[in-house]
């Protein structure tokens, strides 16, 4: 594997596996976008859709613009397939501005949440539907589609029609009819929205698969954050017509840029307060009367008496009964709710000041036998730079 | 065809649309009783109906017909709800072997007196003994022209009393540019048709009767519509030049024309070839709701003043004696109206087609009308 | 409950004896008879009182000459010829008509769909005699359209268009669009947009994907709709007595003539009971089309 995969079952823990080559063409200086929005403002009469977005997509990269909906990332997807124009800006592919091309000559292809296949058709004529309004010889199409068939595991199927298969399979269907035409380009509208929670683990992995596979590269649009995070090689996080912050996902998620980034990718512990410079990248955030100031550090040291959000991971937050001698940070408090998730557990801590910390920790022993029950008076702790300090 | 001449109403009163028009008339005393009359359309003087509802305090329900084939398959289906129908003498004759109308009680018509024998003597022919049925009107089938318009095409001599001007192409050919109804009666068309051939108009043999198909054929390209009853207005508008309708009708729209003095001249002939004379017959059905309703408005019909009131107005001959001394000059001195004798000598009547013949008739219809 | 069930079962059943089997038996038996001066005008008819010996005899009497007798005279044949020609010309005008229109009602924003199909329906709301009168207003010489046409100088002589095929034609298509519009609409509103944008991402120009995609899905409705305006047509009587003229032969004006100016109801009920098994094939294949159609949505 050439990318970093994060096995995300219970939705915060994640294991980064082994990276046999790095595959980041975003920090290439040489390597030139197949994608690029330039200043690209897009309004439905007085409502701004998209404003002002510049972004550059990689050729072969498995791009995730992700956000709740009506952050706009549907508009730019639309806007690449050619279903939407901007109102300002360009979008250039392959260097070239794509503004004035219609749907139907764009090496684009896209695949559609509701998979929009023809009912009248088979699965083969679904997917051969495509090349015969290609140039494609009439004589290579059933190669082609079988290609694809075999591709996407959908052989015995060929002769069905939409409502003879299964929605797992229909929505092979759909990806295998976009990415028959072999495009430059593909897009993903929440592909694996309409699937259950089981199906929808395998098929990303799938997804990943053919990806690689076929060296297409593919944007996807979803609001499950789990998912961009599972598939993608970057992740554009979007808010009202914005794009808040595009990196990699161990990066969203660890080095969040805004409380919007932090609270919307997983679960993160959020606490106001005042930093105060204390010495190199250390700086201390007063947030409760009598309470200790938390211990951080911070690349960017913020002017003293900023308002700040110090944010934390429940998994990197630490639980004991007895305060822990060589934590940079602790704090006691009473445990309020416990959610057994099976393989961990998240424990829901309140402060004397009133506010709640989430701790993980991993059931390393049966239930019965685990160490905090309600009511219990604990300790929290997290070293100098478990957190971060966020200023917007 | 006759689903639409169902719709005609009659004159002066309001078009209405539906599968029957019923013409209500409302009753100045507000009777239970009820008669239902079912006559041929624009065959009535308006107020006429309006005196019989004053006089007898009896409510009249008078709906119109313009074929007979329309009324007789009423009759013989039965359950039709009318008190009194007017059929021609033959179909008459048909609907009385079928059973379709009672005995006339005669000591309920003590109007019967003024009944005309020489017309008695006639329709006995059709109603044996005259029991079932009373004349209402009898006329002749025939031209109708536009006088100006026709001397205009065809010249000053133009046949406009001969079958001539019909049943030859070559007039019908300059004809067709102003516009030439026929009736849409096999029973009044075909008898004309084999007069002008010279053969037996009341033939009832179906070789006879076929002779008839190439000399209809052959006009037919210029004949602007089969039709009964449209011809009335259509003449008088001067919207065509030629109609070969029933005498009455004819001279109805010369009156029309007449009153509205649009420039439009109207004359009725009976073709000098001879002229097939027809009677309408007052019957009761069978089953009439009310038949002593029935013989109450036969009765009134029989009045000398009423039966005058009613030719004056619809310009046809009766058979009431005793109305003559009544009618106006112009009913009763034109010769168009009650012939004179050397006229009467060439009118002819028919009898009925027998069911096997019938069917020869109206297929030979059916073919001619559509052109096939 | 089974009792129920068996009553629920029955009702329609019911329904379509009472309605529909015991009339088609008398005008089938109507059409074995003999046409005969008597009311009703046909023999034989059935004499309870004479018992067994009745009714064997009633049945010895009924034949198939009227049958015989149809075949023989071109007039029916070429009715029904007509007839098939007529309705499937009106069928095919009509559905030129009606596809667009249901198209543009699909099209439209949701919040004036009622409205349109209000408006498609309104027609209905006056008596078909009155809508098919006004028709003969609009078509005659100095009727509306010639007038119109006359003052835009499109034609120098009046157009002769009532009592003629043409007037036919218009009629009933007029008359028989909203039984066109409403099932294309139906289907066309249910589809899915994305198909469209599917098509024209996947290569289709509007047109092409307008062919390939829209007209496809869109032909169940086509033909629910082809058959709803061709069944009635091919049995129309109203429409061609008033606008055609006597060259219009449809073989429910042939019925007409048959039974009121012929007064011979066994040649009539032959002519209806043939006219039935010609509808019965078209009928027959609506229902197919229409149990295929819930097989697909299942």
């Amino acid at each position: 594997m050439w990318r970093g995969v994060f096995v995300h079952a219970d939705g915060a823990t994640m294991t980064q596996q082994q990276k046999k080559t790095v595959f980041e063409p975003w920090d290439e200086p040489n390597e030139q976008p197949i994608i690029q929005f330039k200043n690209v403002t897009k309004r439905f009469g007085s409502f701004t859709a998209i404003e002002d977005l510049t972004l550059d997509i990689y050729r072969k990269e498995f791009f995730a613009l992700l956000g709740p909906s009506g952050c706009g990332k549907t508009t730019l997807m639309r806007m690449l397939a050619g279903f939407e124009t901007p109102t300002e800006g360009s979008i250039l592919l392959d260097n070239k501005d794509i503004a004035a091309v219609p749907p139907n000559k764009r090496a684009v292809n896209m695949m559609f949440q509701s998979y929009a296949l023809f009912p009248h058709l088979t699965v083969f004529e679904n997917i051969a539907f495509g090349l015969r309004r290609s140039n494609m010889p009439k004589a290579d199409i059933p190669g082609r589609v079988e290609e694809m068939l075999r591709l996407t595991q959908l052989m015995p199927f060929a002769k069905r029609k939409p409502h003879q298969i299964s929605g797992g399979q229909r929505q092979r269907v759909a990806l295998a009819r976009s990415l028959a035409k072999a495009p430059k380009l593909l897009l993903l509208d929440e592909p694996l929205g309409a699937l259950d929670k089981k199906l929808r683990n395998d098929t990303q992995f799938e997804l990943m698969d053919i990806q690689e596979k076929t060296g297409t590269t593919f944007v996807i649009v979803t609001h499950d954050q789990e998912e961009a995070m599972t598939v993608a090689s970057r992740v554009a996080v979007m808010d009202q017509g914005r794009i808040v912050q595009v990196s990699t996902p161990d990066r969203i998620y660890e080095s969040p840029n805004s409380v919007y980034v932090a609270d919307f990718i997983g679960d993160i512990n959020l606490i106001k307060g005042k930093a105060y410079h204390v010495a190199g990248e250390q700086s201390e955030i007063h947030w409760a009367e009598g309470q200790a100031p938390i211990l951080a550090t911070s690349a960017t040291p913020c002017p003293d008496g900023a308002d700040v959000t110090f944010a934390i991971r429940p998994e990197k937050v630490a639980i004991s009964a007895e305060r822990p001698e060589d934590m940079a940070n602790a704090v006691s408090g009473k445990i309020l709710d416990i959610a057994y998730l099976g393989n961990i557990s998240t424990y829901h801590v309140e402060l004397p000041s009133g506010d709640i910390v989430k701790a993980q920790a991993t059931n390393t022993r049966r239930v019965a036998r685990r160490r905090f029950t309600w009511e219990d008076e604990v300790w929290l702790s997290w070293t100098d730079t478990a957190g971060l300090i966020l200023t917007t | 065809m006759h689903f639409l001449q169902r719709e005609r109403e009659m004159k002066n009163s309001t078009m209405k649309f539906g599968l029957a028009v019923v013409a209500t008339l409302t009753a100045a005393a507000a009777a239970a009783e009820e008669v239902r009359v079912y006559n041929w359309s624009d065959y009535i003087d308006e107020a006429l109906l309006e005196k019989f509802e004053t006089e007898t305090g009896i409510k009249l329900i008078y709906d119109v017909f313009d074929s007979n084939e329309v009324l007789e398959t009423k009759m013989l289906a039965g359950g039709s709800g009318y008190d009194v129908v007017v059929p021609s003498g033959t179909f008459l004759q048909r609907q009385i072997s079928a059973g379709a109308f009672q005995t006339l009680d005669m000591a309920q018509l003590p109007n019967a007196g003024n009944r005309w024998d020489v017309i008695l003597d006639r329709t006995a022919q059709y109603d044996e003994g005259n029991a079932y049925s009373i004349n209402y009107m009898w006329g002749t089938t025939g031209l109708g022209v536009n006088v100006g318009q026709v001397a205009e095409i065809l010249g000053a001599d133009a046949p406009i009393n001969s079958l001539d001007l019909v049943f030859n192409p070559a007039n019908m050919e300059k004809l067709a540019a102003c516009g030439v109804y026929f009736l849409d009666a096999p029973a009044e068309m075909i008898p004309a048709a084999l007069k002008y051939l010279g053969e037996n108009p009341d033939s009832q043999d179906p070789d006879v009767i076929a002779l008839v198909e190439p000399v209809l054929a052959a006009v037919r390209p210029h004949i602007t519509k089969f039709h009964s009853s449209e011809y009335i207005n259509a003449l008088a508008n001067g919207d065509i030049c030629v109609a070969f309708g029933w005498s009455g009708d004819i001279l109805q729209a010369r009156d029309r024309a007449a009153d509205a003095d649009n420039g439009v001249e109207i004359a009725y002939n009976a073709p000098i070839e001879g002229a097939l004379m027809w009677f309408d017959q007052m019957a009761i059905p069978v089953d009439a709701p009310n038949p002593t309703g029935a013989h109450t408005f036969l009765n009134f019909m029989l009045d000398a003043q009423n039966m005058a009131d009613a030719s004056n107005y619809v310009n046809y001959a009766n058979g009431n004696l005793a109305s003559q001394d009544l009618l106006v000059e112009d009913v009763i001195g034109d010769p168009a109206i009650y012939p004179d004798a050397a006229t009467l000598e060439n009118l002819y009547t028919t009898t009925p087609y027998d069911q096997r013949v019938q069917r020869v008739v109206t297929r030979l219809w059916t073919r001619i009308k559509s052109g096939t | 409950m089974d009792l129920r069930r068996k009553f629920l079962i029955f009702v329609p059943y019911a329904w379509l004896l009472v309605l529909f089997l015991i009339p088609f038996g008398i005008v089938l038996k109507i059409s074995l008879s003999d046409t005969a001066l008597a009311i009703p005008p046909y023999t034989p008819k059935l004499d309870w009182s004479d018992g067994w010996s009745g009714i064997i005899s009633y049945f010895s009497q009924l034949d198939f000459e009227n049958y015989v007798f149809l075949t023989e005279d071109s007039l029916y044949y070429v009715a029904y010829l007509s007839s098939l020609k007529i309705a499937t010309i009106s069928t095919i005008a009509t559905l030129i008509v009606g596809y667009p229109i249901a198209y543009a009602m699909a099209k439209s924003p949701s919040h004036l769909r009622p409205t349109l199909m209000m408006l498609v329906i309104l027609p209905f709301w006056t008596s078909f005699l009155i809508r098919v009168y006004a028709w003969m207003g609009i078509l005659s010489q100095e009727g509306l359209l010639n007038q119109f046409l006359l003052w835009i100088g499109l034609i120098a002589t009046p157009l002769t268009i009532l009592n003629t095929n043409w007037a036919v034609y218009i009629g009933i298509v007029y008359t028989y669009l909203p039984f066109m519009i409403l099932p294309i609409y139906a289907a066309l509103e249910k589809m899915d947009g994305s198909l469209m944008e599917a098509a024209e991402d996947l290569g289709c120009s509007a047109i092409s994907a307008f062919w390939l995609v829209t007209v496809p899905l869109s032909k169940p409705g086509v033909i629910a709709g082809s058959f709803l305006v061709f069944i009635p047509a091919l049995g129309e009587f109203v429409i061609p007595s008033l606008l055609g003229g006597s060259k219009t032969i449809m073989i429910g004006k042939v019925l007409w003539e048959e039974f009121f100016s012929n007064r011979d109801w066994p040649v009539a009920s032959a002519v209806a009971v043939i006219l039935l098994v010609l509808l019965i094939i078209p009928i027959m294949l609506f229902q197919r089309n229409e149990r295929k159609q819930r097989e697909m949505e299942q």
